[in-house]
């Protein structure tokens, strides 16, 4: 086979993503071990003191709560959608590429910063929405925006996380669903499974790799965001990504490695999952 | 008791199984189905639509519409700093997605090509970008340009942004394109080289036709990721390079020019056009094949 010598192509990319990926990481490694001010070797010591923050810090254990708080909400609420809608769509007599597109990348075409700017003037006060339910009376209700809790869970955030990453869940477990032999659907029948046995002891175990990718899809970004909370936070909902974005601010590239890191490693857990239900990536797009 | 309830649980699934419930039963479920459905497409585009109502708004309020106005989408490039923006913002999608593409497609027949066990680590460390968080690849690109800085000063802006661009597009162009690959028959290959084609000719004349829908859902997928990206972005510029997102999150909580929901909304609609246009275009040329497909009786 002559195709098999074009596999030196990959080479270049190889080297890419060395460079790309793991140069920084090392780099990363090394900064949690010093205190330096940005990136300045020469002013730079050996210390251990990010590490102590880590294990110290009231902020980092807030933070990590309200992300895990929030994003867990976002991912579970997008499953419970996501998975009838990629059902529906797999099953419907559309178009489906069609309702694919309208599903996931044409709503992208919009600006998502702008996207989560407007709900969050939807759920704000001025909103013609509260104007509407001052006048029926329930206006306490609305607006969600400023309401918070001990957990840290805001409704506003995981609003603004699902209708964002939505589509990330929606895309996997469809093209999953799509893929599954219908034969085996009239088999399960045959066999004197009604249609909800079915579902359960056939459709849903064979769609388990999209369902994987999916939570994982919406949950690591929901996870380790900073502009949705920042938006629709009103400013005081800390989360990994705002913290880590505000170290780097103030030139403290130590501590906001580490907090890098912790997420990577948090990362590379889902990857090995993703990695032992779908090893070609096919459920990825 | 217990019988009781025997028999009225079994009333209950008796009345279920008469015919007519039956029926009125499976149109209220696929009424309720398609309701939901309906609900959660106007969920997504809710955001979308207040921003396209925002855009045609005389009064720069969100919560109250004055008068049906176009100005704002003459405003789109009055305004400097917003049209320097949009120009950074397009000219770094095209330009991402233009390359990403181009080496997407060499890389993944390379990756196609490999043995079983060596594509399956590449397909791994592709997935990094798709699934590491925005924010770490955006710190780790910065970590690594800032490196790169010492020897050349000046590259923090245009041309850092461009390489993060193209850094987190490659990876959805090859995985698009990879499904393709392995459709393809490997001896369409074999049969150009020993028609003799040169390696470089066969790729472009019989791998390339072949994988060109792939191609091209890849391209859709990076122009996509590169034109809504803030995060990465955020972390990887300098020098007052812009883009659109950029420019968005400096102004939130501000008094945000409504320029920037007319351009919002003109930028979605002349995708779709464009969109509907390719996709009305391949289905006539489909069409037309067929046509001559059917004359020549071949």
């Amino acid at each position: 086979m002559n195709i098999k010598k074009l596999g030196r192509l990959v080479v270049p990319y190889l080297i890419w993503m060395c460079v790309l990926v793991g140069l920084p990481l090392i780099i990363m490694v090394v900064l949690t071990f010093l205190k330096s001010n940005a990136l300045d070797l020469s002013t730079a010591e050996f210390s251990f003191d990010s590490w102590r923050l880590l294990f110290s810090d009231l902020t980092v254990r807030t933070a990590l709560k309200n992300s895990v708080v929030n994003a867990g909400i976002a991912t579970i609420i997008c499953f419970i959608i996501g998975y009838p809608v990629a059902y529906i769509v797999a099953n419907s007599n559309f178009s489906n590429k069609l309702i694919i597109l309208v599903l996931t990348v044409i709503p992208m075409w919009s600006n998502s910063l702008l996207r989560n700017n407007a709900i969050a003037n939807l759920l704000s006060e001025r909103s013609i929405v509260n104007d509407v339910l001052n006048n029926i009376g329930l206006s306490f209700i609305w607006p969600i925006r400023g309401v918070f809790y001990d957990s840290g869970f805001s409704p506003a955030v995981v609003i603004g996380l699902v209708l964002t990453y939505l589509p990330f869940m929606i895309l996997p477990i469809y093209t999953v669903l799509e893929k599954i032999d219908k034969s085996l659907l009239e088999a399960s029948m045959d066999l004197g499974a009604n249609k909800v046995k079915t579902f359960f002891r056939v459709t849903f175990p064979l769609s388990i790799k999209g369902v994987t990718t999916g939570i994982i899809m919406v949950f690591l970004p929901s996870f380790s965001g900073f502009a949705i909370p920042k938006i629709l936070g009103s400013g005081n909902l800390v989360f990994i990504g705002t913290l880590i974005d505000s170290r780097f601010m103030n030139r403290n590239y130590n501590f906001g490695s580490l907090l890098s890191l912790v997420i990577l490693l948090i990362i590379f857990g889902s990857m090995a999952l993703i990695f032992k239900v779908d090893k070609e990536g096919e459920t990825l797009i | 008791m217990s019988s009781k309830v025997l028999s009225l649980s079994r009333k209950i699934v008796l009345f279920f199984r008469r015919p007519k419930v039956e029926k009125t039963l499976k149109i209220t479920i696929s009424i309720i189905k398609w309701v939901f459905f309906v609900f959660i497409i106007f969920l997504l585009y809710l955001p979308i639509f207040i921003i396209a109502v925002q855009s045609f708004n005389n009064s720069q309020l969100m919560y109250d519409f004055t008068e049906f106005t176009f100005k704002w989408y003459g405003m789109i490039f009055q305004e400097r700093a917003l049209r320097q923006a949009i120009m950074n913002s397009l000219l770094i999608a095209s330009l991402a997605t233009l390359i990403s593409t181009v080496l997407g497609t060499i890389f993944s027949i390379g990756i196609h090509s490999l043995t079983k066990k060596r594509r399956q680590k590449m397909v791994l460390l592709n997935q990094v970008p798709i699934l590491n968080a925005d924010i770490v690849t955006g710190i780790s690109l910065m970590l690594v340009f800032k490196v790169f800085m010492y020897i050349f000063p000046d590259i923090f802006g245009f041309t850092t942004m461009l390489l993060a661009h193209i850094f987190f597009c490659l990876p959805y162009v090859i995985l698009s394109i990879l499904p393709k690959l392995s459709e393809l028959d490997d001896n369409l290959y074999d049969a150009a080289l020993d028609l003799y084609c040169k390696p470089a000719t066969g790729i472009l004349k019989v791998i390339i036709p072949a994988i060109s829908s792939g191609i091209f859902t890849g391209m859709l997928m990076a122009f996509t990721m590169s034109i809504d990206d803030f995060v990465i972005s955020y972390f990887n510029t300098g020098q007052g390079f812009d883009n659109v997102s950029i420019w968005i999150y400096a102004s939130i909580g501000r008094q945000m020019s409504p320029a920037v929901y007319a351009y919002n909304t003109a930028f979605s609609f002349l995708m779709i056009a464009l969109l509907i246009v390719i996709s009305v275009r391949s289905s006539l040329k489909k069409r037309k094949n067929l046509i001559r497909f059917s004359q020549n009786k071949i």
